[in-house]
């Protein structure tokens, strides 16, 4: 039957499909790429610490000069670990893992019972010995034996060779390393498919419902605890104790109450919230010519809220809660106990910063145009995160199988010793070389004590 | 002066003394010299050890969360690590460098002391007793790694060139036997470091809901992991042990401290990093 001879151009994609395949496997299973990929990958991850990531792209240009700032953020570099470089390196790193597990680990790591050129290893000796080959060999596997090593014999070509292997199962602890990573990768993918995070900040007696959950929240009471606590440089106010006592309704549970606070969150239909932080929400009364201005939101504002006065451009930011203002001097001190409160407002006219200004709870603030604003009363309110990531057992799962992996390969040195007997004039010649998954260093003095011991029970 | 205190001045001075008899060691090689060091560098860890749980006796506060705290630890194990592995493997020629080191943090760690400050909540939890000893003993691993790299890149610059130095290199463990050395103490620190990283996660996600939350800290150990793969990475070829690996080996200090020191008392502050110490 005459079979279809491929054409020109045929033969020559499919040349070339192979020949790109093959370059794909070779440089994907080589550990030099998979370093060059730790080191990207590094270097990345050290631009994250360096560049503080996440905030606003003012914050760069008042942190750097100018042309520093736009790089970061035309790069994309205030993101860092959630950008598609990030992503990318990871992704290449578990397929160069992958390639090079099937291609390289597993064939290097676990090499076939073959004869070698003994004298051509670093690690070798010889020696004679006056008894024939046969008792010869016996010894030398009962030698090897006694010591824990696992004893094979194979015949090549007539001559017989004593395989004699240490830790041989632990050839595959860089296999459990590499899958561990990759169940780790794996959990983590299920979080970004599955999973669901965010904050809440609950004001004193508002409910709040937790997305996802069908569950709400109510705020009964927040309380923090700050200790004074004089060092040696200064007084320090240490905060010990943030508590939420909260309402749960809407979960699978009847309604009932809970406590949150720091290190001990709450489970709500598979969802945790933690206890994060806490502030103060304050509620404003603006005027104009002594009344009350009417259409402003109505709600308490939390720290960074802003408003519009009616009919301006005007924007009054409440900036911050000070829990302390001295009352000789005016100023805010570092006292976070509340004693004599105030707030830090910031005035923009049209966007711009036009001023700020040290408020005292009760205390009109002239904001000019007949307008002025009162901070009336401040009400505490809890910062929730709450997280539902379905992906953890398995994060842990990869942690601990990584982590055994790590062990395997750092702590068990697999080593095989080929041992091949000779006839020699007076007895026998004994010809012995070893290799590791390591290179010969790190077992040159056990080989020669090895060696020393075998010929001293041979003596 | 009280009990911590005592343990402290002892520690620091057996320290200084047994640094600069096993500097001086390293350079001779009179086995007296090292003789009259090797106990009192046991003894200045031990004190070590004792200074921590006396503090601990105290203030009933772990020593353990604040700058002080942590350096003390980081020098007490360096030393610990460094003990272990010079009565296995025959160090204690590097060891004047180690000890001087340890010295030196220690007493660095000293300019932190703020007294008796009760930790953050964050921090009040049974985690921190299980993770920064952990993390800091990694750090410490890192750091004797990195002084026997140094070693091997000195007795590699001598050795390549012939002098009357050629008989006291040959009193050094050949280089070789350094690179293990190297590998064997890196094979220390990076489980450590990676046990680190795990129960950290393990009390993040207690703390602040989610095990990684791309803190400064977390990020930083995670390039100093990165680092250390793929130093293990590279030994295990053959053209890349020796030199090369003594020059990452020696890289890893400034990297490693970049992790421990810099990152807390330049980068991270309150609002910045959750792990800052300056709160
Ligand atoms: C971050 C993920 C990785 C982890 C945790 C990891 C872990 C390990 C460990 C513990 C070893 C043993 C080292 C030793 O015995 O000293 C090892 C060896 C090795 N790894 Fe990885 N590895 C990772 C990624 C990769 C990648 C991406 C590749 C792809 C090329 C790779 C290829 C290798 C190779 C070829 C060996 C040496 C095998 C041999 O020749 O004996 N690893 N790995």
């Amino acid at each position: 039957m005459a079979t279809a001879e491929p054409t020109g151009i045929g033969f020559n994609v499919s040349a070339r499909v192979r020949q790109g395949y093959d370059d794909f496997l070779r440089t994907f299973s080589n550990v030099l790429f998979a370093v060059c990929l730790f080191v990207v990958w590094g270097i990345l991850t050290l631009l994250g610490v360096v560049i503080a990531q996440g905030k606003d792209g003012s914050t760069y240009f008042d942190l750097y000069a100018a042309p520093l700032a736009r790089l970061i953020v035309r790069l994309g570099l205030d993101n860092v670990y959630h950008s598609t470089a990030y992503v990318g390196i990871i992704g290449l790193i578990l397929l160069s893992l992958a390639v090079c597990t099937f291609k390289r680990v597993i064939p290097a790591r676990l090499p076939a019972l073959r004869p070698v050129k003994v004298e051509h290893l670093t690690l070798h000796d010889s020696f004679e010995v006056p008894d024939d080959p046969q008792t010869v060999k016996a010894s030398v596997a009962a030698f090897f034996a006694r010591r824990g090593f696992l004893v094979r014999k194979r015949e090549f070509n007539g001559d017989e060779w004593t395989f004699a292997d240490r830790h041989n199962w632990a050839r595959r602890g860089v296999l459990v390393a590499h899958v561990g990573f990759v169940i780790i990768a794996a959990g983590t993918a299920i979080y970004w498919a599955r999973g669901f995070s965010g904050d809440k900040a609950i004001l004193t007696g508002q409910t709040a419902s937790i997305p996802r959950t069908g569950a709400a929240l109510t705020l009964r009471d927040f309380q923090y605890r700050i200790q004074p606590i004089q060092t040696k440089s200064g007084m320090v106010y240490q905060p010990v104790d943030y508590v939420s006592r909260v309402r749960v309704s809407g979960s699978s549970d009847p309604p009932h109450d809970a406590v949150i606070r720091v290190n001990h969150p709450i489970d709500v239909n598979g969802t945790l919230i933690y206890q994060s932080s806490y502030g103060f929400g304050m509620q404003f009364a603006v005027r104009q010519y002594g009344k009350p201005v009417g259409g402003l939101p109505p709600q308490t504002l939390k720290e960074g809220d802003a408003l519009t006065l009616p009919q301006t451009t005007r924007q009054i930011q409440y900036a911050q809660f000070v829990p302390t203002i001295d009352k000789a001097t005016g100023a805010a001190t570092a006292d976070p106990r509340i004693s004599n409160p105030g707030v830090v407002l910031n005035v923009f006219d049209d966007g711009q910063p036009v001023g700020a200004t040290l408020a005292r709870l009760g205390k009109p603030v002239d904001l000019g145009g007949g307008f002025s604003i009162v901070p009336q009363r401040y009400v505490l309110y809890s910062g929730l995160q709450y997280r539902y990531d379905p992906g953890i057992p398995l994060v842990g799962i990869g942690a601990f199988v990584l982590l055994a992996g790590l062990c395997i390969s750092f702590y068990l040195l697999p080593a095989r010793f080929y041992v091949r007997v000779e006839i020699a004039p007076d007895g026998s010649r004994v010809g012995m070389a070893a290799t590791t998954v390591k290179g010969s260093d790190i077992f040159a003095g056990e080989f020669a004590a090895l060696t020393a011991a075998l010929k001293e029970s041979r003596a | 002066m009280s009990l911590d205190q005592v343990f402290l001045v002892i520690s620091l001075s057996t320290y200084a003394v047994s640094a600069l008899a096993l500097v001086a060691y390293f350079f001779s090689r009179d086995s007296w010299l090292k003789n009259l060091a090797v106990p009192l560098v046991i003894v200045g860890c031990a004190c070590q050890f004792a200074q921590l749980i006396a503090r601990y006796e105290l203030t009933h506060i772990w020593p353990l969360l604040n700058l002080y705290g942590s350096l003390s630890l980081f020098s007490a194990m360096s030393v610990a690590i460094f003990i272990f592995f010079a009565f296995r493997y025959r160090l204690w020629f590097a060891g004047g460098f180690v000890v001087a080191l340890a010295a030196i943090f220690l007493a660095y760690g000293l300019t932190w002391n703020e007294g008796s400050l009760p930790p953050v909540p964050s921090l009040q939890s049974y985690w921190a007793k299980i993770h920064v000893p952990i993390v800091v003993s990694s750090y410490a691993a890192f750091m004797v790694a990195s002084v026997i790299s140094g070693i091997y890149l000195i007795k590699n610059y001598l050795g390549a060139r012939p002098g009357r130095g050629q008989l006291w290199l040959n009193t050094i463990p050949s280089l070789a036997q350094l690179d293990v050395l190297t590998y064997r103490i890196v094979a220390v620190g990076l489980p450590l470091l990676t046990v680190g990283i795990i129960t950290g996660a393990w009390w993040a996600k207690e703390a602040w809901g989610a095990y990684w939350q791309w803190d400064p800290k977390e990020t930083a150990a995670l390039s100093l992991w990165i680092f250390y793969a793929a130093y293990m990475h590279l030994h295990t070829r053959n053209a890349f042990r020796g030199t090369f690996s003594a020059w990452l080996g020696l890289l890893g200090f400034p990297l490693m401290l970049f992790v421990f020191l810099i990152v807390n008392i330049v980068i991270g502050g309150p609002g910045i990093s959750l792990h800052s110490y300056k709160m």
